[in-house]
């Protein structure tokens, strides 16, 4: 499949910071990548360098088989992007920003910014000037100016940022849309990760400017720890049961009862009908999945417990 | 073509509608309305009186005896100093705003050369600065009727505006260096700053004699005629014109750019 984004050994350090090091990221053409990452992660600073606004220290970068250069015409006119907050020219309206962006991509005709104003839903704010404009609306603002010129690359710097909910899935389903009927490749950055969940096939797990995990989204489902948790009326005699039988258990904080062995996930009833023989049936049971943020804060060794080494 | 067109589309229409071309309009009209108040004054003198202008009365009998000639070849003068800094409010807000408004980004990933991006914003600058610099003499010369000076001849006239028009020209050519300083400081405040010093440096090579050789002196010296400038001054000042311009793009080309 042909690669829309390729870098190799890409790198950057400001003095002795190492903001990304040796980051080699393949994006398909057609598919959403989200980078996934704490602040200050690195997400940012690769997002530029592969924009052609950071020169990178180490490694190179090929946006749409173009070599990325700083200050090089190529490959723009096809890659649309909002790389942190949308700033925009406070004194002009909607319609003139979007005017601007459009004089700045040669061959956009003057009919796009009236269509691009209609499908982001700023009509009623097209006369209004952008520095009166709400955080949310801003942003669909910076999302208009990205689409404008109907790219086949996308570089989206938290796109949910400052929607409300509504909004969030209105995005969502336009970028669904971009890239199933359209083939356009939307490489994103996000903390969200249940939002991340629900749009990208594929996913970047980047921390303190290291590539850490790179999975399609069916793996990070799988990846996500599960465990069978338990509450009974005697958490002693529970224990002692469970024990007898071989069953590895925990008692945790809060006095419930936690099994992570394969078997007794898969056979929930088993476990039901050994502590009902030893006359301490479970008055609660049930296979509990690792949320995302759990699996996240595991994989980078915040999650309290020194985490997993999974490079 | 298209694109440069496009792009001055872009810088005009930036300038147009924020309120900077009102507010240096304004600013530029302190000098001739200004000069023309002290003219008024010192040629009556019971006016300074009420008004308690004693301690500047030595130089207002200066300005009594001021003719059509002097008083036009005075606004080269206005140029050479006022008219440098409201050119460099002019240059910092074109190239800083884009900095501490946060619109860079939006110019640097685009189809279009950086190169042309910046030739936009200079020839914009130049077309307002001069303008500023017709406004300035327009009005000059407007309160010059209204006071009535002597000996108003078109020779006079011209004189005077060919002074403006070249000192104007200077002006523009020397302050282009701050471009650059406004995009390494990322917004207005360095090159101001360094327009500040500029001119307490002008001052001191003026007393050491050496203000000919100095880019940020020479269009007051050339204002003022009163010591004919080599043409190594003019050659300095074409140089610092074209240096600002080659650095300010060899800058944005290759600077890392994280704002």
């Amino acid at each position: 499949m042909p690669l829309s984004i390729e870098t190799t050994d890409l790198g950057k350090s400001y003095g002795a910071v190492r903001a990304v090091e040796h980051l080699s990221l393949r994006v398909a053409e057609g598919e959403i990548y989200a980078f996934l990452g704490l602040n200050g992660a690195g997400k940012t600073t690769t997002i530029r360098m592969l924009l052609g606004m950071i020169k990178p220290t180490t490694g190179h970068a090929t946006v749409l088989g173009t070599r990325v250069r700083l200050g090089s015409r190529q490959p723009w006119s096809e890659v649309g992007y909002l790389v942190e907050i949308p700033h925009s020219y406070p004194e002009l309206t909607v319609r003139e920003n979007l005017e601007v962006a459009r004089r700045l991509h040669p061959g956009t005709e003057p009919a796009a910014v009236d269509r691009i104003i209609e499908r982001l839903g700023l009509a009623a704010y097209a006369d209004r000037r952008s520095g009166q404009l709400s955080q949310g609306n801003a942003q669909r603002l910076g999302l208009a100016r990205s689409l404008l010129h109907n790219p086949r690359l996308l570089f989206l710097d938290e796109p949910a940022n400052g929607l409300d909910p509504a909004g969030i899935v209105e995005i969502r389903e336009l970028l669904l849309e971009l890239t199933r009927q359209r083939g356009v490749t939307v490489f994103m950055s996000s903390h969200i990760l249940a939002e991340v969940a629900r749009l990208a096939g594929r996913v970047g797990i980047i921390h303190e400017g290291r590539l850490l995990r790179e999975l399609n989204i069916d793996e990070l489902e799988r990846e996500r720890r599960r465990r069978l948790v338990l509450r009974v009326r005697d958490t002693g005699a529970a224990r002692q049961a469970l024990l007898g039988a071989g069953q590895p258990v925990q008692v945790l904080p809060d006095g419930a009862l936690e099994l992570a062995n394969a078997s007794s996930i898969e056979r929930p009833d088993e476990i039901n009908r050994l502590l009902a023989q030893a006359a301490v049936p479970p008055v609660y049971l049930a296979v509990e999945e690792e949320d995302l943020e759990q699996y996240f804060l595991r994989l980078v060794g915040m999650d309290g417990a020194g985490g997993e080494a999974l490079r | 073509m298209n694109d440069l067109r496009n792009l001055l589309w872009i810088e005009q229409r930036k300038a147009l509608r924020s309120r900077m071309v009102l507010w240096t309009l304004l600013a530029s009209m302190l000098a001739p309305f200004g000069v023309g108040f002290l003219i008024w004054v010192s040629k009556n003198p019971e006016i300074s009186q009420k008004l308690g202008l004693v301690g500047a009365k030595a130089n207002l009998v200066a300005l009594a005896g001021v003719d059509w000639a002097s008083y036009a070849s005075l606004f080269g003068q206005v140029i050479g100093a006022g008219g440098f800094f409201l050119a460099i409010f002019v240059i910092s807000w074109l190239f800083g705003r884009e900095f501490s408004d946060g619109t860079l980004k939006d110019l640097l990933a685009v189809p279009v050369p950086r190169s042309l991006i910046l030739l936009a914003k200079f020839i914009v600058m130049a077309v307002w600065s001069a303008l500023l610099t017709l406004a300035i003499f327009a009005a000059g010369m407007l309160v010059g009727v209204l006071l009535k000076l002597p000996g108003g001849t078109l020779n006079a006239l011209l004189h005077g505006a060919a002074i403006t028009a070249a000192a104007g020209l200077m002006v523009i050519l020397v302050v282009m260096p701050f471009a650059l300083f406004a995009s390494m400081g990322r917004g207005y405040l360095l090159p101001i700053a360094l327009a500040l010093v500029a001119l307490l440096f002008a001052n001191l090579v003026l007393v050491l004699g050496r203000g000919e050789f100095y880019p940020w002196a020479i269009p007051m010296i050339y204002a003022e005629g009163k010591t004919p400038l080599p043409p190594a001054s003019y050659v300095i000042v074409l140089l610092t014109g074209l240096l600002g311009w080659f650095a300010t793009d060899y800058w944005w080309h290759h600077a890392d750019q994280s704002r």
